[in-house]
């Protein structure tokens, strides 16, 4: 697995995907082509992957995104060293941080 | 700027309204919709003296027309898109623009809503020792939400105009409202419409947020006061400045003094204080405070695996459930996994 600040990427095996996922409609890429992990909402500072392939909003244990990369890629931040990831297919975890009686997303 | 950019700074614009370009869209909105310009635009310096205004105004500014120079426009043109992508592609249309923005505005007008039933509540005077007060009380947000549900939102109808953006002719003197002010009150003889905020703090997030002063501000004076989303009394954050130890463990508010603790910072607190680490491996350190009456904090103390700009390496805490017994544990736990199943073979 790989972890960029908040962003957690876990490989996940191809025969364990749900069948459904490869035809779900899929995340569109921004406006710099770019598949978007996590956007931070004022900087616009975003987790974001270059390279073919798709990202697929799955609710359950393989989601919140599931992410597929047929021939590998890389993620990318403003402020976070670049990692190459395999080929293969992964779902993405955001940090959370618990607060009494409530969870919450973390601020990057 | 691409368009969600466009949009997004749209809605947290601030500075002076454009009054010019907001005026002709408000004369052509009405047109636009088959009815006689308003009589009369009155400006107001943020959306509590809208109300204001509005209240003054009486029976002399007309019914609302607030359903047909913004509601049947918008349902007319969300039903002309709809039917030419069909329903998957309007859910992927939004998906990708008013989707993203919707969370931040709505919370964000949703607070400006909160803050102005508070100050008219205020404002009324009630006396709560009272038999009468709840009634009262009552009486006075009622009509404050009934004036509420006038407004159109401009800047922070944000979200929806972005899903039309490009797509709508019809939609154009909405656009050119939201571009160059705040809030309006469209009713039959009168408009009243308010500048944009002075000021706006948010933090990552998109939550309210600022240590030494308002978080929104307005230019008659209303604001708003927040720390990391969290409303807060405006006398609270000048206490914060000379914050000790005690003085958050003796705070009996667990929210007041989560935003202390936050404020204060747990490196200086858990310096400070009687905190103990708990527990140490390679994923970073968890400690352990206890608190008078409450649940004990628990963090894990972690380090930035990617240097900061000057080589440095920034160490921050992570809030994690009290039965964590392993700093890993903690780590594993802010992405849902658990302590074996949390295995990274890359950082940065």
């Amino acid at each position: 697995m790989y972890r960029q600040g908040d962003v957690l990427i876990v490989p996940v095996a191809e025969e364990s995907v749900p069948a459904h996922v490869a035809d779900a409609p899929a995340e569109s890429r921004d406006t710099r082509g770019r598949l978007v992990l996590a956007l931070g909402e004022v900087t616009g500072h975003a987790h974001a992957v270059l390279g073919a392939g798709w990202l697929v909003r799955e609710p359950g244990p393989f989601g919140p995104l599931v992410l597929h990369l047929p021939t590998g890629g890389k993620v990318v931040h403003e402020e976070h060293a670049a990692i190459d990831l395999p080929r293969g297919w992964y779902r993405v975890i955001r940090q959370r941080e618990y607060l009494p009686g409530a969870v919450r997303i973390v601020a990057d | 700027m691409d368009t969600m950019g466009k949009w997004r700074a749209v809605a947290a614009a601030t500075g002076p309204a454009d009054r010019a370009v907001a005026e002709e869209g408000v004369r052509r909105a009405y047109r636009d919709a088959g009815l006689p310009e308003p009589e009369r635009i009155l400006w107001a310096g943020s959306p509590l003296e809208a109300i204001g205004i509005v209240r003054a105004l009486g029976d002399e500014k007309g019914p609302s027309a607030r359903d047909r120079v913004r509601t049947k426009p918008w349902a007319d043109e969300r039903r002309r898109v709809h039917d030419a992508l069909g329903p998957g592609g309007w859910t992927e249309l939004w998906n990708d623009t008013g989707a993203r923005l919707w969370d931040t505005t709505r919370a964000l007008a949703d607070r400006i809503r909160a803050g102005i039933l508070e100050r008219l509540t205020e404002a009324a005077g009630i006396d709560e020792a009272s038999d009468d007060a709840p009634e009262l009380r009552l009486a006075v947000e009622t009509e404050t939400r009934q004036l509420l549900l006038d407004a159109v939102l401009g800047q922070h109808d944000a979200a929806w105009l972005a899903a039309f953006d490009g797509r709508s002719e019809r939609l154009e003197p909405l656009v050119r409202i939201a571009t160059a002010a705040g809030w309006w009150w469209p009713y039959e003889k009168a408009v009243v419409i308010c500048e944009r905020p002075t000021e706006l703090h948010r933090d990552e997030a998109g939550r309210l947020d600022h240590g030494s002063g308002p978080a929104l501000s307005f230019p008659d004076g209303f604001a708003l006061h927040a720390w990391r989303g969290m409303p807060v009394p405006a006398g609270f954050l000048a206490e914060l400045s000379s914050l000790t130890p005690a003085r958050i463990r003796e705070e009996e508010n667990a929210e007041l003094r989560r935003v202390m603790l936050e404020f204060y910072g747990y490196d200086r607190y858990l310096a400070e204080s009687d905190a103990r680490p708990v527990h140490q491996d390679e994923s970073g350190i968890l400690w352990r405070i206890p608190m008078n009456g409450d649940e004990d904090v628990v963090m894990v103390e972690v380090v930035n695996s990617t240097p900061e700009p000057d080589g440095t390496y920034r160490t921050y805490w992570l809030r994690v459930p009290p039965s964590t017994g392993t700093a890993k544990e903690g780590v594993a736990w802010t992405f849902g996994l658990d302590e074996k199943g949390y295995e990274p073979l890359r950082q940065t």
